[in-house]
């Protein structure tokens, strides 16, 4: 793989309710190189779960339609291709971490089995060497007792304990790409930090890329190389994770960081953003933050190019860079 | 997985002490005199005297009870008022009868409903799942007696495929048991289909949206390991215990599907039975019913255990 040619090159993604007037996720656009970590920022609702979903191929059978846009993976379109193609890479070269690890895996089957089982697939393996393979990942994301573990069900297992046997049943083909979608978010706060821990160690030794899906700016702090804040469906921000902390452009952006608490010491206080996200009913035409942005005039009212401000620095505002539009009363301040 | 049903077996004592109590009531609670049935028609007293000395029915009940009991225990049901076999011979002649159609139409029930359940489920807005619905609804409606009835005429009497009645033990020539029993069995089996169906789709429309099912689908697995390993154990479930509930059902229908193909089963046994006011038959036939769901649901909460692992906790 050559350096101009990303692992992953997502472009113009869209996807629509059937029947909806506009689409859940506008195009979306990003690249993501092997072994590179892209956090997927943005609160409930704004589309980058379905992203993911989109990529995985998982959004069959529901009523959600992939509108347009290409997504290349290795010479696959994970956009256009069948769903034999796609299931050929799922779980093997492409693997999927979800938020809910209570739910998450099957409550009928013993654990070693469903890791096993994805080995079996995409390897043709025996069941002796999936079985091994298993074990081989349970050790691999530190699970004491590997071995006894093999033959327990989920509901034997902790939250945490389960969040790591997801990660394992991920990991366990070698994917060049792991989609973890708010791996974190259902954990309590002490085993969140072991397995954004565990996640960061086990990417850099395999090497896979991974696309981390949070609304936890803590999180995308620990983990990213790269940063994508998405909004009602669009991407409004992206770059490197230096760009985004440091010099945020848009207006959401800096809403974010500025209602991030910090233990600096001083004692600050925290922002919120006014109003709420536009419901996908009413979603305007222009810029979709316009209602809640202090900086919003009639420019505004189309939409709002996503435009590289510097070395890969994108922001999809009017008024950036942001310097130029002047400090409006209450934003800037405690950022 | 012994040491549950160990411990469910004994659990269960005091149910089938319970029911012999009832089964035994029901003989004084029922109207009419079992003795005037067979002194006949002079109804000398002298006779009458005699015969209710000889079946006890001067004892105080409580002492009827334990004499009962304690027959039944040692395997003596008493004899038949009326054919004066004993009451266990005349079960164990029939209930095989009874049993090979019951499982029969619940094997058939079982393919069928299964399956059809599955698809239409997977297939939720489809044609398929419409047609399978449209014949489940069908299998509901049509009477077990009418679709009997039509099934011998056209198979029995215009194709000539199979025999329209009568009665093969499956120790004799088993194949050739089958072959009367299928049409039979596919009549009762057919309204069980359509509830299995019903209910299998109901608890596979929810197991496939769960979370679960992404994450099998997430692994690459193909649809069929997907549909059958990952949701269908789940949804079985709830099936298990519609199955369970079911038993009654089947053992009704039977009685009924027995008289439209003349099969010599435990039906027309219960039916002779009460008009002849047969009481320790009666009797009998209700204790082994009882017993039979007892060990039904035994055999229910076991498969629960092996499809629910939580549950064996």
């Amino acid at each position: 793989m050559t350096e101009s040619q990303p692992l992953l090159d997502v472009s113009g993604l869209s996807i629509r309710v059937a029947g909806a007037n506009r689409p859940l996720v506008d195009d979306v656009s990003f690249t993501l190189n092997s072994g590179e970590t892209l956090c997927i920022v943005g609160e409930s609702g704004c589309g980058k779960s379905l992203t993911a979903l989109a990529l995985m191929g998982l959004l069959d059978g529901t009523p959600l339609r992939i509108e347009g846009g290409t997504a290349m993976f290795q010479e696959t379109d994970l956009l256009s291709a069948s769903q034999s193609t796609l299931r050929s890479l799922r779980g093997d070269r492409i693997a999927m971490i979800f938020q809910e690890p209570m739910t998450s895996l099957n409550p009928a089957l013993r654990i070693g089995d469903q890791i096993a089982e994805a080995v079996r697939e995409h390897r043709g393996v025996s069941h002796e060497a999936g079985r091994a393979r298993a074990l081989e990942m349970l050790e691999r994301v530190r699970i004491p007792a590997a071995e006894s573990r093999l033959d327990e069900y989920p509901h034997q297992l902790s939250g945490g304990m389960r969040q790591r046997v997801m990660i394992a049943m991920a990991l366990a083909n070698d994917p060049a790409l792991l989609i973890a979608d708010e791996p974190t978010t259902a954990l309590d706060v002490t085993i969140q930090a072991q397995i954004l821990d565990l996640m960061r160690n086990l990417g850099r030794e395999t090497g896979a890329a991974q696309i981390m899906i949070t609304h936890d700016l803590g999180v995308v702090a620990e983990m990213a190389d790269k940063v994508a804040v998405m909004y009602a469906g669009r991407i409004v921000e992206a770059g490197s994770t230096e760009q985004i902390f440091d010099d945020p452009q848009h207006p959401y952006t800096l809403g974010l960081m500025s209602s991030m608490p910090s233990l600096s010491g001083k004692s600050q206080r925290l922002v919120t953003i006014p109003g709420t996200v536009p419901s996908p009913q009413d979603m305007p035409i222009g810029c979709r933050f316009a209602a809640r942005c202090p900086f919003a005039d009639a420019a505004c009212d189309a939409p709002p190019p996503l435009v590289d401000l510097n070395d890969g620095h994108r922001v999809a505002c009017w008024h950036a860079p942001i310097e130029n539009a002047g400090i409006a009363p209450g934003w800037k301040e405690t950022a | 997985m012994l040491a549950f049903l160990a411990r469910r077996i004994i659990i269960a004592i005091p149910t089938v002490i319970l029911i012999s109590i009832f089964v035994f009531s029901l003989q004084h609670l029922l109207p009419g005199d079992p003795i005037l049935v067979m002194a006949g028609e002079e109804r000398d007293p002298d006779v009458i005297a005699a015969l209710r000395e000889k079946y006890r029915f001067n004892d105080p009940i409580p002492m009827q009870y334990l004499a009962w009991a304690g027959n039944a225990l040692q395997g003596d049901l008493g004899i038949s008022l009326r054919t004066q076999q004993p009451v266990l011979e005349l079960i164990g002649e029939k209930l095989p009868v009874t049993i090979q159609l019951a499982v029969m139409a619940l094997i058939i029930a079982i393919l069928i409903g299964i399956p059809a359940g599955v698809l239409s489920a997977y297939k939720k807005g489809t044609w398929i799942d419409w047609v399978a619905n449209i014949i489940a609804l069908s299998g509901l409606s049509v009477p077990n007696f009418w679709l009997g009835i039509m099934l011998i005429l056209l198979v029995s009497v215009k194709l000539g495929w199979l025999p329209a009645s009568g009665y093969m033990p499956l120790t004799e020539d088993p194949l050739q048991s089958i072959r009367v029993m299928i049409m039979p069995a596919f009549v009762l089996g057919t309204a069980i289909a359509a509830t299995l169906m019903r209910h299998t789709r109901s608890a596979m429309l929810s197991v496939l949206k769960s979370d679960y099912v992404r994450t099998a689908r997430a692994k690459g697995l193909k649809e069929r390991v997907v549909l059958i390993k990952h949701a269908l154990r789940n949804a079985l479930v709830p099936v298990v215990t519609v199955i369970t509930l079911l038993f009654g059902e089947l053992l009704a229908g039977a009685v009924l599907t027995e008289q439209i193909f003349t099969i010599p089963g435990f039906g027309k046994l219960v039916v002779d039975a009460v008009f002849n006011r047969d009481y320790a038959v009666v009797q009998g036939i209700v204790l082994c019913t009882g017993i039979a769901f007892i060990f039904m649901n035994i055999l229910a909460d076991a498969a629960y255990r092996i499809l629910n692992p939580r549950m064996s906790q």
